[in-house]
């Protein structure tokens, strides 16, 4: 850990924003469709499920954020972000596709 | 709510002196083991018994609204005063052992 | 690993709470007033006349006002007086101009029914809308509102990993030793009052949750939206009008049958929808300062004709009885005097938080730099945006209601003219810090706001009828109170000066001290840079 007081590596930064935009974005997504499964998924009244879903997607999102910057390395970050992310959306796809058939 | 807020400050007093650096700070000499194990227990006791005052006032919802903005407001004014007015917060909570039973019971 | 996770949590936390701090003191010190914002209102209008509550009565003077200057109008509002606003306020929706732009609002004396000849004012309506609009229009300012809301929520998360000591230290205060009691009060505000902050934010997103996190709403409704606030709160649909005209039914009548089905309970807000016309509707609420929840016990539904009661009376929904939880404890509106006091003092402890962080975040690495003897650009920045964030913003808040008691009743645009002396003396202060001295910039703006707050009880018994020595003997107390608070808010801020000139006085001792006590934080703040 560069502790100096002149410029901080490029690298650094990049690693920095890179985790931020994980965080933000990357987090934002996958608390969407950790929300929509949630909603999808409740043994309760459409409207009832909706609710129990938005009411609980910030501590999912703080959750996320907290990942991207806690993992070891951006690059996990991401990877935390996507991979859930993926998974959702089959459970999403397959959640729907019962319905709607 | 007076009953509350007295058994509050004085319960948050109990566990600040169950904590050996405070009570060396407050009251001058090493504590035994046993008197801080009284204190703790004696201190959640008077929490829990504000908690239950203020729901048997005002219902579960307000009640619990209640207390909670109690605990906070006791717990700030008592760390306010431990570094400024330290003997005027153990009276306070010796009174709130007083007023506390007292007012519960209504005579005052 | 685990040291790994704090350093990060604090460099998180450092970095998080600066960005978004200035922002956030903002939005919580503006907040912090608006639970007294009906009391701010009152204040700003004096010539609002304060008469003796009958709520039958002001019923009968609004049904009557608005059937002659609202007729047409497929929503009407209404607002009885209580005890903390005496106004009769009424709003209808211009069936000429649909969505926000045709909303129109008028303040009735309640023993006349005439519209209030007061001087134009938003009041306490301002600091209220401030706080989640920002003055950006719709919906930017509550999108940056929510982000600030959910950066707060990680502040406060990862505080909390961050705080190792928080139950061996959660009595501890040190007063008197530079940065190490700037760390003890940011941190026992912080624990001391952690079930507030934490409600206080979660609350907040939940209130805009709808429209941050719309993904659940799309997925489960697809193009119709619309249904899920109809399936949350299935009385509030506004019928289509049948184009028949039929005489509405007394909104007194219906009152009393109101409060005999309740008995003790207060009426909150009236919507009269398509007034005059055969399908029309009458919605009486209960006062929001009756329960906790906005939601619970909704509303009571009513023909509009023939005053028969239409909803069944069920239950509230669960989730939906949560929600209007969240919005409740957040608004404070059931809040009665010691309460509000609380929610007040715990907002001001909110502010604090903030404040203090900043100061920390600033004052350590200035510490850094003090033995080159040169600030860096950054840490300059910082600084300014500081003082300017902060002694600047409450010299805005006083601004705006120095303008309030000073700006001619007859100026046009006069509420828009109190809202730009709030902006432009925030801006001044910006410029002022810029062009001061950091210690002489806080020292002259903590002044100008000892002054100007202290003032303010004298500026208001010049200029109205309304001094302390009238308003106390009177028992108007929402305008007691705010002379009051203005002036014990001098104090204070006298106070902070007096504080601040005995840290300029003794400058060497006082960086050797802080320079010794800086280093056990520098452990747990440090992480900077990784």
């Amino acid at each position: 850990m560069k502790n100096n007081t002149g410029g901080v590596p490029v690298s650094y930064r990049l690693a920095v924003a890179s985790r931020v935009l994980a965080a933000v974005l990357g987090g934002y997504v996958l608390t969407s469709l950790v929300s929509i499964c949630v909603a999808l998924s409740l043994p309760m009244a459409r409207s009832e499920a909706v609710l129990v879903s938005l009411m609980t997607s910030f501590v999912f999102y703080l959750l996320a954020i907290l990942w991207c910057f806690a993992c070891r390395s951006a690059g996990r970050a991401w990877a935390g972000m996507a991979l859930p992310s993926l998974v959702l959306a089959a459970i999403w796809g397959v959640m729907a596709g019962t319905v709607g058939a | 709510m007076l009953a509350a807020v007295a058994l509050s400050f004085s319960g948050f007093t109990a566990l600040c002196l169950s904590m050996e650096k405070h009570y060396i700070e407050l009251l001058k000499h090493k504590p035994s083991a046993a008197r801080r194990r009284v204190l703790r227990w004696g201190g959640w006791a008077l929490l829990l018994l504000s908690s239950w005052v203020a729901v048997k006032n005002a219902g579960w919802a307000m009640g619990l609204v209640h207390v909670t903005a109690v605990y906070m407001m006791t717990a700030v004014v008592l760390v306010w005063m431990l570094p400024y007015q330290p003997r005027l917060a153990l009276i306070l909570a010796a009174l709130g052992l007083l007023v506390g039973p007292l007012n519960l019971s209504g005579l005052f | 690993m685990k040291e790994g996770f704090r350093q990060s949590m604090s460099w998180l936390h450092t970095w998080a709470g600066l960005i978004f701090g200035w922002l956030l003191f903002a939005i919580f010190l503006t907040g912090t007033l608006s639970y007294f914002k009906e009391e701010i209102n009152h204040w700003a209008k004096p010539e609002v006349p304060v008469r003796s509550l009958d709520t039958a009565a002001s019923l009968a003077l609004a049904q009557g006002y608005l059937q002659v200057h609202a007729s047409g109008s497929p929503r009407w509002f209404i607002n009885v007086p209580d005890a903390r606003e005496p106004v009769l306020r009424v709003g209808w929706q211009d069936p000429g101009k649909p969505g926000r732009a045709g909303f129109m609002r008028k303040n009735l004396d309640p023993q006349t029914g005439a519209e209030v000849q007061a001087r134009e004012s938003r009041g306490g309506d301002f600091f209220y809308r401030f706080h989640f609009e920002l003055q950006m229009g719709y919906p930017w300012g509550r999108w940056l509102s929510s982000i600030a809301a959910m950066v707060m929520f990680v502040g406060l998360i990862s505080g909390i990993i961050v705080h190792k000591k928080l139950f061996k230290e959660f009595f501890t205060f040190r007063p008197g030793k530079g940065q190490r009691s700037w760390l003890d009060g940011h941190n026992a505000l912080g624990v001391l009052v952690l079930p507030f902050h934490l409600m206080i934010t979660y609350s907040s997103l939940v209130i805009f949750m709808t429209m941050v996190m719309p993904a659940s709403i799309v997925s489960a409704y697809g193009d119709n939206t619309q249904a899920l606030f109809k399936e949350m709160f299935p009385a509030r649909d506004t019928p289509a009008p049948a184009g028949q005209p039929a005489p509405l039914v007394s909104l007194p009548s219906l009152y009393a049958q109101f409060e005999r089905e309740q008995p003790g309970a207060r009426l909150g807000r009236v919507e009269v929808l398509q007034a005059g016309d055969v399908n029309a509707r009458v919605v009486m609420s209960r006062h929001n300062g009756d329960q906790v929840s906005t939601a619970v016990g909704a509303a009571r539904t009513f023909d509009g004709v023939s005053g028969k009661r239409l909803d069944s009376g069920t239950a509230t929904a669960p989730m939906v009885q949560a929600s209007g939880t969240f919005y409740g404890l957040h608004m404070g509106q059931f809040a009665g005097p010691w309460l509000r006091w609380g929610y007040f003092l715990f907002g001001l402890g909110g502010t604090a938080i903030i404040g203090t962080g900043l100061i920390m975040w600033l004052g350590k690495r200035q510490l850094k730099h003090a033995k080159s003897g040169v600030q860096p650009m950054e840490l300059r920045l910082v600084e300014v945006l500081n003082i300017a964030s902060m002694a600047g913003l409450l010299l805005a808040i006083v601004s705006f209601l120095w303008a309030n008691r000073l700006l001619p009743s007859t100026l046009l645009g006069r509420s828009d003219w109190e809202i730009n002396s709030f902006f432009l003396m925030w801006g001044l202060a910006l410029v002022h810090a810029a062009l001061r001295p950091g210690r002489k910039a806080w020292a002259e703006q903590l002044a100008a706001g000892a002054i100007l707050y202290a003032l303010l009880p004298v500026l208001n018994g010049l200029t109205t009828d309304r001094g302390l020595w009238r308003s106390i003997p009177r028992g108007d107390w929402a305008m007691a109170g705010v002379d009051l608070t203005a002036l014990a808010t001098g104090l204070v801020l006298a106070w902070s000066l007096h504080r601040l000139h005995l840290k300029t006085r003794q400058p060497a001792r006082r960086t050797l001290r802080t320079a010794r006590t800086a280093e056990p934080i520098g452990t747990v703040l440090e992480g900077d840079a990784r």
